[in-house]
């Protein structure tokens, strides 16, 4: 008794994954081309106004780095409190002063027309120095005590 | 004797196979739906280059405050335009239900650092106090900064 097998040319019962192969590739192109958003940054600190009759702080114990600008177009210049140093130097000369201190804040002033670029790379000289623990930026109205 | 008809014309399907479009019209779907809100929220500023700058994934989030200044000094909040004294109002109100109080800047490099400024006071006027300057990290380290 012959028994009907399936001969060559019978139903297959594979399952066609081309079309599932495909559409998983389109998508793992997709998302190689779309990079998710990582937003880098620095750190920065806004000081409120102190309470109205709080006692002042030491001043002498504030830095204030001062990005000053420079006539006719050149690089702004860099003072830490009335000291004037180059960009080179910042960074030593922070960790100079920061090195031996329990508070380690700092404050960033800029003139009104430099480059926000240049206030930037202040923060993040200081940022990388690692002595600088808080960064505040220093605006005129918190200086008039706004 | 027996004539052979040909009967092709019966099993000649005229509908056309619409399944393949279907598929594809799905993944562009797909795509454009997971493309567009990334592409909204990009503005168009040119981000300062710094060497230290740390990971910034609250920026990423869904309902991240970001403040952008444009290079002509024009201020945005997310996505839409607000003039400079709107800023303070507008903050409150987004953050009055939250609990982490934390806006982030999005600053032209080119931008003058007053505009800069400006948007800082306005930001801490909201009783802000934690600022993110989202910033490019340099592709090539520069070792003694520019």
């Amino acid at each position: 008794m012959a028994m009907s097998t399936g001969g060559p040319g019978g139903q297959t019962a594979d399952i066609n994954v081309t079309p599932l192969i495909d559409v998983l590739l389109v998508l793992l192109i997709i998302f190689m081309v779309i990079n998710p958003p990582n937003s880098k940054g620095l750190n920065a600190l806004v000081p409120q106004p102190p309470p109205p009759n709080s006692p002042p702080e030491p001043p002498d114990r504030t830095i204030v780095v001062q990005v000053l600008q420079s006539p006719n177009g050149a690089r702004s210049r860099l003072r830490i409190n009335q000291l004037d140093v180059s960009w080179d130097n910042l960074g030593d000369q922070l960790t100079g002063i920061f090195k031996t201190r329990a508070e380690r804040i700092m404050f960033v002033k800029g003139d009104p027309e430099i480059d926000f670029q240049d206030v930037a790379e202040v923060i993040d000289i200081a940022h990388g120095t690692q002595v600088v623990d808080k960064i505040g930026l220093m605006t005129a109205k918190i200086e008039a005590g706004q | 004797m027996a004539i052979n008809v040909r009967n092709e014309g019966a099993k000649v399907n005229s509908n056309i196979n619409v399944t393949p479009m279907v598929d594809v019209m799905l993944v562009l779907l797909i795509i454009f739906m997971v493309v567009t809100p990334m592409i909204q929220q990009n503005l168009p500023v040119n981000l300062p280059q710094t060497n230290n700058p740390i990971r910034m994934e609250n920026a990423d989030k869904e309902d991240a405050l970001v403040v952008g200044v444009g290079r002509d000094g024009s201020v945005f909040l997310g996505t839409t335009k607000v003039s400079p004294e709107d800023l303070t109002q507008k903050l409150k109100d987004r953050l009055a239900t939250r609990t982490n109080k934390e806006v982030f800047v999005k600053a032209d490099a080119r931008a003058k650092y007053k505009f800069v400024v400006d948007v800082v006071d306005n930001v801490r006027s909201a009783q802000v106090d934690q600022l993110g300057l989202i910033t490019e990290e340099r592709k090539k380290k520069v070792p003694g900064h520019s």
